[in-house]
């Protein structure tokens, strides 16, 4: 007749005692369950929609900061010297993110659109097509004379990247189908390669190990003749290491389709290095400072007459800096704390931005309920500990007698607290077990009536997250669309063993901190006056 | 006979309204085995007070006591309790949502001392030893009368195999004939079985089927000669 024996005795023969206290069980297991599946469901929602986005964090300048410190510096000297000095995103402090191993890929793009050359672009044959071409415009100089420029519509758009991948095609939306990408090496040196899309090739029976003709830019003739320039100085040959195909096709169903630009068509874009891209209009770059520099009314500036100002190649790359990097990370769980761990150590004036702004906007609601759920939770974590103590407290003084006998037989007060740890632990995984199919059904019900209470009073219906006008091949916004409705979709109410599991352990707790101060309360008692007292 | 049980210069007293009332008084004695002892005494003369001290269920202001020659200091009193003597009370003390024979399994379950395998049955045989059959052992105590629970308390006191027993009135609550039934057994446990039965009462009859009776008086113990 150990102690977990006579546990269950008492458990199972003082029947009123334990009817009551199950039912204190039941209806404290109830609120637990309905607080810890609305949590649950809300944290699952909002990790399940997080999975859904991509992992992306943006390392970019701290516009703000630069701001203040600006703004803090009192001296002009000193204003002017921060702004001639202003802060840069330098590729060795990416090179640091990116040997993190959580890190896939980054984009650092640099766009430029090409206006023709020795391939034609892939045709839509819509009502932006037939207004494109060449043609002139005319103005009159301050002499009232009429000049006319020739001009032309760009037809590619030359898509560069820092690092030898690209989001893109980690994510699928651009794949591989002949050749490579270009290698880390060829960004380096600048080299003229570049990949070009399937529907391209096809169109200009271009193969991988081909050249291409294209124009970097466009200028005027009259402005060309004016340096002492010609489109030979910015017309460059690339060649071809790979073609790929994208996900994003143009049909005559797609948005704003009678306004497509032909190079607003990824068929009719271009990938190549950055640096290609800087590289391809030196030539006229150089031809233009030289031009410049040969007019003295600009040396007051003092940048032209300045020899180390001319574009060149060494130049170029000494004082290369981006703008951003977008870096792709494998998991979307780690972006948090991928930001959290280098916010710290990041230089001055940059931040790493985990793009959160919008999914935290439409997962307030769930917040909310989340953080009303845990509170119901905890306020009945507390609530169970003062009844059930006072309940054991009192049911205490009626068990004097019980524990004299037990004390006289030599039982040691740790077997006695231990058997009424059990008694309740018994009784509390009975109530705990009978709320968790009751508890799971009250839990759904409140769970979405509550959520849908939440969304109303809420602004985030208004507002489906972002809306684009039709796709721009300018949007380098990585972040996925999202809407409300992504998240609640993954808003499921159910009561998971991982919930039973924890709805018993926290029952478990709440006995345990229960018996603490009847424990303190046996620890005093005295066998003979419990016992001489009765006799 | 050999002793089982020394008292030497033990004191208890205690603070009441101010001042020191004093129940026990540089008492000493040595409890032989085998005996059957009654203490007797005026009402609030210490019988209580001395039977708790000497059952290990409180402790003497100062004195020692000798447990087979071993002070109770180093026994401990838990372990003194559960291995070394039992108690019945007039109360019985049984625990109410226990069966007379899980009762006596109690005991039986606490103790360190060596027991044979199968307790059940010898919780049942110790309980139709004093006249509790297998149909009675296996009712709950309330369902029993008054004579019978004290008889399953002195079986429980039994269970565990200790050499000495103390009773606190134990008859005080039973009609003469259970009265004279319970006396044998405790002078069968004396004389048959070789047990120490250490019994507080006030009634005459016990006291003089007794081996011994001592008298408190004035905090110390007497052989009544008579």
């Amino acid at each position: 007749m150990n102690f977990l024996n006579r546990a269950f005795k008492n458990v199972t023969r003082k029947f009123s005692k334990t009817i009551l206290l199950t039912l204190t069980f039941f209806l404290i297991g109830n609120l637990v369950i309905v607080g810890l599946g609305i949590s649950k469901a809300s944290e699952n929602a909002k990790v399940l929609t997080r999975k859904k986005m991509r992992a992306v964090v943006t390392y970019q300048l701290d516009y703000d900061e630069i701001y203040e410190y600006a703004m803090s510096l009192t001296d002009e000297d000193e204003l002017s010297q921060f702004y001639e000095n202003y802060p840069r995103i330098n590729l060795s402090n990416v090179a640091e993110l990116l040997n993190d191993e959580r890190v896939k890929t980054a984009n650092s793009i640099y766009n430029t659109l090409s206006y023709g050359g020795n391939i034609d672009y892939v045709h839509l044959g819509n009502r932006a097509e037939e207004s494109s071409g060449t043609g002139e415009s005319c103005m009159m100089d301050e002499n009232g004379n009429e000049y006319c420029e020739t001009y032309r519509s760009p037809q590619f758009f030359l898509k560069g990247n820092m690092f030898p991948s690209m989001i893109e095609f980690e994510d699928d939306e651009y794949n591989i189908v002949k050749g490579r990408f270009y290698t880390q090496e060829e960004i380096n040196e600048g080299n003229f390669v570049c990949l070009v899309s399937e529907a391209l090739a096809n169109q200009n029976n271009l193969s991988v190990g081909d050249s291409i003709n294209l124009l970097a830019s466009d200028y005027g003739t009259s402005y060309l003749e004016q340096i002492g320039a010609s489109e030979e100085d910015y017309k460059n040959d690339y060649e071809i290491i790979g073609i790929f195909s994208h996900n994003k096709p143009i049909t005559p169903d797609s948005s704003n389709y009678d306004w497509i630009s032909p190079y607003e068509n990824l068929d009719n874009m271009i990938l190549m290095p950055s640096t290609t891209i800087y590289l391809s209009s030196l030539t006229i770059q150089q031809k233009e400072f030289d031009y410049y520099a040969s007019l003295e009314d600009m040396h007051d500036t003092g940048y032209y007459s300045n020899p180390e100002n001319r574009p060149s190649r060494d130049n170029m790359f000494k004082n290369m800096y981006i703008d951003n990097a977008v870096l792709l990370l494998s998991d979307p769980l780690d972006v948090d704390k991928f930001v959290e761990d280098y916010s710290e150590s990041l230089p001055q004036f940059t931040m790493l931005d985990a793009n959160n702004d919008e999914f935290n906007r439409l997962a307030k609601p769930l917040d909310t309920l989340s953080m009303y759920a845990n509170f119901i939770v905890r306020l009945v974590v507390i609530n169970a500990i003062v009844i059930i103590t006072l309940v054991t407290a009192l049911t205490l003084k009626n068990r004097e007698y019980e524990i004299g006998v037990l004390l006289s037989v030599g039982a040691s007060k740790f077997k006695i607290i231990s058997q009424f740890f059990v008694e309740l632990a018994l009784v509390a995984i009975l109530g705990f077990s009978l709320a968790v199919g009751s508890g799971s059904l009250i839990a759904k019900r409140i769970g979405y009536t509550v959520l849908e209470y939440q969304i109303s009073e809420s602004d985030v219906q208004d507002d489906g997250g972002k809306y684009y006008y039709g796709y721009s091949i300018w949007d380098e916004d990585y972040t996925n669309d999202l809407t409300i409705d992504d998240l609640i979709s993954e808003y499921e109410v159910s009561v998971s063993a991982a919930i039973i599991l924890e709805i018993y352990i926290l029952g478990l707790g709440i006995v345990f901190v229960s018996v603490i101060i009847p424990s303190f309360m046996i620890m005093r008692y005295n066998p003979k006056k419990i016992l001489m007292n009765q006799n | 006979m050999s002793e089982i049980l020394k008292l030497e210069n033990i004191n208890y007293s205690y603070i009441d309204g101010g001042y020191q009332r004093v129940i026990l008084k540089d008492l000493s004695y040595t409890f032989e085995e085998g005996k059957f002892y009654t203490i007797l005494g005026p009402s609030g003369s210490g019988k209580t007070t001395l039977l708790s001290i000497i059952a290990g269920l409180d402790s003497a202001n100062s004195g020692n006591i000798y447990f087979k020659g071993e002070s109770l200091d180093k026994i401990g009193l838990y372990k003194y309790r559960r291995n070394d003597i039992s108690i019945v009370f007039q109360q019985y003390n049984l625990i109410n949502y226990l069966t007379a024979v899980e009762n006596v399994l109690l005991a039986m379950s606490e103790t360190d001392n060596e027991l044979p395998k199968d307790q059940k049955a010898v919780a049942y045989n110790l309980l139709e030893r004093f006249g509790i059959v297998k149909t009675k052992a296996d009712r709950m105590i309330n369902q029993l009368s008054g004579g019978e629970q004290q008889r399953v308390a002195i079986a429980r006191s039994l269970a565990s195999n200790v050499n000495l027993i103390f009773a606190d009135e134990p008859t005080g609550n039973l009609d003469t004939a259970t009265e004279k039934e319970i006396i044998a057994i405790f002078k069968e446990l004396a004389h048959e079985y070789g047990k120490t039965i250490i019994v507080v009462t006030h009634s005459d009859a016990v006291s003089e089927m007794s081996d011994q009776r001592l008298i408190l008086k004035d905090g110390a113990l007497f052989e009544d000669k008579q």
